[in-house]
């Protein structure tokens, strides 16, 4: 299987007043398209960070990540802006849902920064995705007429609509209450058997155990790379999730 | 209380460690306050503030107005008023009047008035030492007496204790000083010296009967209007008869009760004092934005906090209270400071008039703190606590626990204080664009009235004004000897060069015989000026023809020289020598022949136009002899004593001549109004560049917070992919909704107010002139506008996505 994501001794720093914090020392990861990882460790271990520098949010202060077969350590704001909008999906734990934008207008965002996409394509794409997370009914309203679920439910519509090599997971239950943090793993898993690439940041076992490969952070340092065995579930059992919300 | 001492020590606190927050809130809001507060107690002063005198809330004017026009009542209708009307407790007549004083060779001008006996009772006011004016001294031949001031007492006579019964020579006329009155007395204007005003000037008929400044108290349970009414009806008889007995012209009177501050403004000061006041709540207004603003920002990074103290139990009385306490601190301790500034200015108005202006400026012009100031400064702070303190922390304690304290969800909130934001922006710029247009039309045309040309040389030309009333002068003859004697003994001067005597007329009515110029048979009206002498001590000059001469007496044909303008708007490629028309002179219709044209003369229909817009016809002061003139002579520069000239001919023509004004350099009134101007020009322009100074901190201070509130959305649209030129552009875009919003509607506000001022100035500037002031204003501000969107959206970009989603 040909390798999605090739990190080679990434090293992240961060520098507040003249001190050097080194959140990262030299991770070194490969990820294959269609896997499903799950990304544990204690607090303050680097695993955002990561995270960030994996979804090109951030660029690391030395080594080289490749994504597909493009070097892409030391590209520009803006070229780094581009891939985002095509090739990324975030799922944050905050949803990070623009106030002031309707559902629809919240999912359509990613299209809107790539040209050549008419509204109308945006929308009808936005509907699909939409109704893939069952919340076509709600697209015109605003993220604060909507429960923390549902929120979490159209950010992941908004990860998808690009159709992204990968998508990236911030601790996407960490804001929800059991329920619906079961419906958005759930969720997770049918779009991984549907061979959609996704990596989850979680500090929840359980969570962990439902990705097909868990990896562990320690200091800022990969230090457990875990196939399971019990991952992933089978569909019927996805779409009864779902269902029961 | 130990709750209210203890977010009192949190407030103060807050202030402390913030020094540069606190200083720019207290800046904004002095400067704001101060100039609010400025401009209402010094229109207050000059205008509305009760005279300071012993009942002087009561004491009045009254003023006629003529087809719409202020003016002064004549003599012969103060008498009909005085017989036919019962509304009054006290009234009587005065007029300002220069006096001389000579001592040996020497003399000295005082600004004076002649008043009639119960004036100083009617101010309330009993004389320091001696008497005031009793009936008597007003009779005819009675033996010349004055009233002196203080100061004149002090100045001129060391305080002499022996100087009550001893005479001195005031306008040439040995007069025995009967009083002194109190130091800082000047009623009823600016007097030194008081005159017995001479009973038989009621003697004369209604055509030459002389005008004067009218004062009344009103009886305790008349109304205003009333006595208005009362008053109107019996000069609209008195004008029916008179245009019945002395083929008078029909005039449309109309009596109006004012103050003395009011009549002074001839009846305007309501406008100013409303159109300045506007003006400055609109600083005022941007001020509280500012600071409402500031606060607003400093109550949303506590957004939090506030929650939290709610989510414990603060009531939201208790939290609005917490949260305003900064802002109390603030605007208290401003409005104090704008106080004590305030008065600083205020007192150095009192010296800077006092020592700028003749005769230290009217008497009720004691600016200074008051109650008046002082409770208007309560107003203004109250008004700013409830705009820039109460409202952005009642707005602060409307938002939703639940969604501030689960972390990350900045929804409702966040869409509130946007659209606050958006609103406050557009409101700004709204109220900045509209003081900048008014305010660079209004300095237009204040710098028009400094730089403008009236087609006059008044170079070492020395005025005054004399009246030769009929009761002393009966004939014509009599009165154009005197002015001819009088101008031969002033041309007799080696240092004079021309002399003339003017006088002027106004708009009187002309016929030609053309129709084509006749506008329906009414006439058209020409501004009209009476003249003898020679035209070059106005610096007017001949173009072609001659000038008048003593041989244009009144037996013969009646001749006029008229303006450059009038010459090419009638009479087109032709000379306008011994061309005639019918001119409406004193109740008879004249037909007149133009024997000279001369350069065009600025007037007023042409003041705010262009020189040749309005024209001018000069008749011949020998052929229509005034009673009122105004004489004029060139002197030789470096020429001392130059008004010494004008006295000494005085006395050896007409020692008892009634000088009206006295002798100054005709200069001196053209650069008073020029210096005012400047004034004027200069305070617009401060006004309006604080105003603009306030606005960019203002939108800059605005967007900086939106951008501060934005910045985890800028964050979010990043993670998806948006490009720095994408959120810029979606910023900028904003920006110019806002600037779009605020500058149309200020524009169409300014169409209106335009077309005001074009039919006010009477087309001063072209229509393309108001367009361009739009257009530089709309450029001006929307540089400022979009400069102030883009620094901090280019700050805020700079900002890594995962930085800006970790943004609190």
């Amino acid at each position: 299987m040909s390798a999605l994501i090739t990190l080679e001794n990434i090293t992240k720093s961060f520098y507040t007043d003249e001190i050097e914090t080194q959140a990262l020392h030299g991770i070194n990861l490969s990820i294959n398209k269609g896997e499903y990882i799950s990304l544990t460790g204690q607090s303050g271990c680097g695993k955002s960070t990561l995270l960030s520098l994996l979804g090109l949010l951030d660029s690391p202060t030395k080594g080289r990540y490749m994504l597909g077969d493009q070097d892409v350590s030391a590209l520009s704001r803006d070229q780094r802006a581009a891939i985002r909008s095509k090739q990324i999906g975030f799922v944050f734990q905050s949803f990070n849902l623009i106030s002031d934008l309707t559902v629809e207008e919240n999912v359509m965002l990613p299209l809107s920064y790539q040209s050549g996409i008419s509204r109308k394509v945006m929308q009808a794409k936005a509907q699909e995705v939409l109704q893939k997370v069952e919340m076509g009914h709600r697209t015109a309203h605003f993220p604060s007429q909507l429960s923390g679920g549902q929120q979490q439910r159209v950010a992941v519509a908004r990860a998808l609509v690009n159709d992204p090599a990968i998508i990236l997971a911030d601790e996407p239950t960490g804001n929800l209450d059991s329920k619906n943090a079961t419906a958005v793993l759930t969720l997770f898993d049918k779009l991984h058997s549907e061979g959609a690439t996704i990596c989850m940041v979680t500090h929840d076992p359980a969570s962990a155990q439902r990705a097909g490969r868990s990896l562990e952070m320690f200091d800022g340092r990969l230090v457990g790379d875990i196939r399971n065995t019990q991952a992933p579930r089978p569909t019927t059992q996805v779409t009864a999730d779902l269902e029961a919300l | 209380m130990m709750a209210m001492m203890l977010d009192l020590k949190y407030a103060l606190r807050q202030l402390y460690k913030s020094p540069k927050f606190t200083v720019m809130t207290l800046g904004v809001l002095l400067g704001g306050l101060s100039i609010a507060l400025f401009t209402f107690s010094f229109l207050y002063t000059t205008i509305y503030k009760p005279l300071p005198l012993p009942e002087g809330e009561t004491a009045q004017r009254l003023a006629v107005y003529n087809d719409g026009e202020f003016d002064m009542l004549t003599a012969n209708e103060f008498m009909a008023v005085k017989q036919g009307v019962s509304v009054f407790s006290e009234l009587g007549v005065y007029r300002d009047q220069d006096v001389r004083m000579s001592k040996g060779e020497a003399g000295r001008n005082f600004f004076g008035a002649a008043v009639q006996a119960g004036m100083f009772e009617f101010s309330r006011t009993k004389p320091l030492a001696g008497r005031t004016f009793t009936a008597l001294d007003s009779l005819p031949g009675a033996p010349a007496v004055a009233v002196i001031s203080e100061e004149m007492w002090a100045d001129e006579f060391n305080r002499d204790p022996q100087l009550l019964g001893r005479a001195i020579e005031l306008n040439g006329v040995q007069t025995e000083v009967v009083g002194i009155m109190p130091q800082g007395y000047r009623f009823p204007h600016i007097a030194r010296i008081w005159l017995p005003l001479q009973d038989n000037i009621f003697d004369v008929q209604a055509p030459i009967s002389e005008q004067f400044n009218v004062y009344i108290r009103l009886k305790e349970d008349v109304e205003v209007a009333h006595a208005e009414r009362e008053i109107t009806q019996v000069l609209r008889s008195l004008q029916l008869q008179n245009q019945q007995s002395y083929g008078m012209e029909a005039v449309q009177k109309q009596a109006r009760i004012l103050t003395f501050q009011m009549a002074q403004t001839g009846g305007e000061g309501a406008t100013v004092f409303l159109f300045l006041s506007a003006i400055s709540w609109v600083v005022l207004l941007l001020a509280c934005i500012n600071v409402g603003n500031l606060l607003l920002a400093r109550i949303l990074e506590k957004q939090k906090e506030t929650a939290i103290r709610n989510a414990l139990g603060a009531s939201s009385g208790r939290l609005i209270s917490q949260l305003m306490w900064e802002g109390i601190l603030i605007t208290v301790l401003g409005t104090f400071l704008s106080v004590c500034l305030v008065g600083a200015l205020l007192d150095y108005v009192n010296v800077g008039l006092r020592s700028w202006l003749p005769g230290a400026g009217l008497f009720w012009w004691r600016y200074g703190l008051d109650g008046a100031t002082l409770m208007m400064a309560l107003v203004y702070m109250l008004g700013t606590l409830f705009m820039a303190v109460f409202l952005p922390a009642w707005r602060s304690t409307r938002q939703d626990i639940n969604a501030t304290l689960r972390d990350g969800t900045r929804g409702a909130q966040s869409r509130k204080a946007g659209r606050l934001s958006r609103i406050l922006v557009t409101t700004q710029v709204f109220l900045v664009a509209l003081l900048m247009l008014i305010g660079s039309v209004s300095a237009l045309i204040a710098n028009k009235f400094v730089n403008i040309d009236l087609g006059d040389d008044y170079q070492n030309v020395m005025s005054t004004r004399y009246s030769t009333p009929e009761r002393t002068y009966p004939s014509a003859q009599q009165r154009l000897n005197l002015t001819y004697a009088l101008m031969d003994e002033v041309q007799n001067h080696s240092a004079v060069t021309h002399v003339s005597v003017a006088q002027w007329l106004g708009p009187r009515k002309v016929h030609f015989s053309d129709q084509e110029f006749d506008q329906a048979q009414t006439g058209t009206e020409i501004d009209t000026i009476s003249m003898i002498g020679d035209f070059q001590t106005t610096g007017v000059r001949l173009l072609e023809g001659r000038l008048f001469n003593r041989a244009d007496t009144a037996d013969k044909r009646k001749v006029v020289i008229i303006s450059d303008s009038m010459a090419q708007r009638y009479w087109p490629g032709e000379s306008a020598l011994e061309q005639h028309f019918v001119m409406e002179i004193e109740g008879n219709r004249e037909q007149v022949y133009v024997v000279g044209v001369v350069s065009n003369l600025m007037n007023p229909k042409s003041l705010f136009g262009r020189l040749d817009s309005a024209d001018e016809i000069y008749l011949s002061g020998s052929q229509f002899v005034q009673t009122l003139q105004k004489l004029s002579y060139r002197i030789l520069p470096g020429t001392t004593n130059a008004e010494e000239i004008f006295y000494r001919a005085m006395y050896n023509t007409a020692p008892n001549l009634d000088v009206t004004q006295t002798v100054m350099p005709a200069i001196k009134n053209r650069d008073k109004m020029r210096e005012s101007m400047r004034f004027i020009s200069h305070l617009t322009f401060a006004t309006g560049a604080f105003a603009l100074a306030l606005a960019v901190i203002g939108i800059y201070g605005l967007t900086a917070n939106a951008v501060a509130q934005r910045t985890h959305e800028i964050g979010i649209r990043r993670a998806v992919g948006a490009r720095d030129c994408t959120i810029i552009a979606l910023f900028m875009r904003q920006g110019a909704t806002q600037l779009l919003i605020g500058l149309g509607l200020a524009l169409l506000l300014f169409s209106v107010i335009a077309m005001g001022f074009q039919s006010f100035t009477e087309g001063l500037f072209p229509v393309s002139a108001y367009f361009v002031m739009a257009c530089l204003v709309s450029i001006a501000l929307t540089l400022v506008v979009l400069l102030a969107v883009y620094m901090p959206i280019s700050r805020a970009i700079k900002l890594e996505p995962s930085s800006a989603l970790r943004y609190e």
